[in-house]
């Protein structure tokens, strides 16, 4: 609302009691424009005025304290997990979404879709056969994009780390946020990382 | 079928390429030929004696000397067979028993990827449980298990 008063006298917005012909309407080009008439608005002139109106309230109320609480409890509260399983850890994957611990209590629903997630999971050895594979899922998950490594073989390579098929470590490939320790970790030690990972994007100011 | 049976039909054909037949538990023998004989055992084993099931292709490096073993199976005499040959661990590469049994393809493709042992004329030999552009044959024994640091230097082709 404060943006609003910013406007000159002279551009302000066409209200609902204007008559027309009022004055002109206000052109998005224009700088120092932030909020106009939605409904005046063409289709290709709406996200530069949304740009704008956003930059604008940005630039008021400092750079992102107005939304990236909301981003990030929305962010936090509906974490999308990759729904693929490598090894034993997917078991106590699987059964963590089950009746006995439910993690959709948390928001967090497995999606069978890379493009549909925002969590990776990496449950299991990762050889150097699937590396690439693993590379390209985590590309394909649009941003803002989180990784777990969920167990010791994930983690550092486990018991296989000098064998030569096995990648020592999910984070010689992907940026790991949190590490679960286990092998393989208990349900709970997979919820317990959810929930670290919830404080981390809480503490999110990027 | 014993060893003898072995030894009676395949000696007309192979001669002196034929290095010995040996009793083996549990099969009808195990038959050791030189490689230069190979295809012509693998289609008399298959065509006059009948095991037309190709079981298992391993591959063993025994430092001094390579040696690949085939593993066959009769259904009409309802016995395994088991066929080896030596190969010098400086050249070590044997004729494909693809075109014979083509269960042979995925088998001789680990061998070769595992102790290096190479199949001439294979119809597709590429990596099978290593990623392509792996640099090592890991089950021989001169490889030594490396840092991971350094194996991932040399093994990072992703």
């Amino acid at each position: 609302m404060a943006a609003v008063a910013a406007i000159p006298a002279s551009k302000a917005p066409v209200g609902a009691g204007a008559a027309l012909p009022g004055p002109p309407l206000p052109v998005v080009h224009e700088p120092g424009v932030p909020f106009l008439e939605i409904e005046s608005l063409r289709a290709k002139e709406f996200i530069p005025a949304a740009k704008e109106a956003l930059t604008s309230l940005v630039a008021e109320q400092g750079q992102s304290k107005l939304i990236r609480p909301v981003f990030n409890w929305a962010g936090r509260n509906s974490l999308f997990p990759l729904h693929w399983g490598l090894a034993c850890c997917a078991i106590e994957f699987a059964a963590a979404f089950g009746a006995r611990w439910d993690a959709e209590r948390f928001g967090v629903v497995p999606r069978s879709s890379p493009r549909q997630c925002d969590l990776l999971i990496v449950n299991g050895t990762v050889t150097w056969k699937v590396a690439h594979k693993l590379i390209t899922l985590y590309e394909q998950m649009p941003e803002p994009k989180w990784v777990i490594a969920m167990g010791n073989c994930a983690t550092g390579g486990g018991p296989f780390r000098t064998a030569y098929s096995v990648v020592p470590g999910v984070d010689k490939l992907v940026p790991v946020d949190v590490y679960i320790a286990g092998c393989p970790p208990r349900p709970e030690a997979m919820l317990d990382g959810i929930l670290r990972l919830e404080q981390l994007i809480r503490e999110r100011k990027e | 079928m014993q060893p003898d049976d072995l030894a009676n039909a395949l000696r007309p054909k192979l001669g002196p390429r034929l290095r010995a037949v040996e009793p083996f538990e549990g099969t009808a023998g195990r038959v050791r030929f030189d490689r230069t004989a190979a295809l012509d055992l693998f289609r008399a084993v298959r065509d006059d004696l009948g095991f037309g099931h190709l079981s298992m292709v391993a591959g063993i490096d025994w430092v001094d000397r390579r040696e690949v073993v085939y593993v066959v199976w009769s259904d009409a005499a309802r016995q395994y067979a088991i066929l080896s040959t030596d190969l010098p661990a400086d050249d070590a590469h044997v004729e494909s028993a693809s075109p014979v049994w083509p269960s042979a393809n995925w088998h001789e493709r680990e061998a070769w990827e595992m102790v290096d042992i190479g199949f001439d004329h294979h119809p597709d030999i590429r990596h099978l449980l290593m990623p392509d552009g792996y640099a090592f044959h890991p089950l021989l024994r001169s490889f030594k298990l490396h840092e991971p640091e350094e194996l991932e230097v040399k093994a990072r082709h992703v």
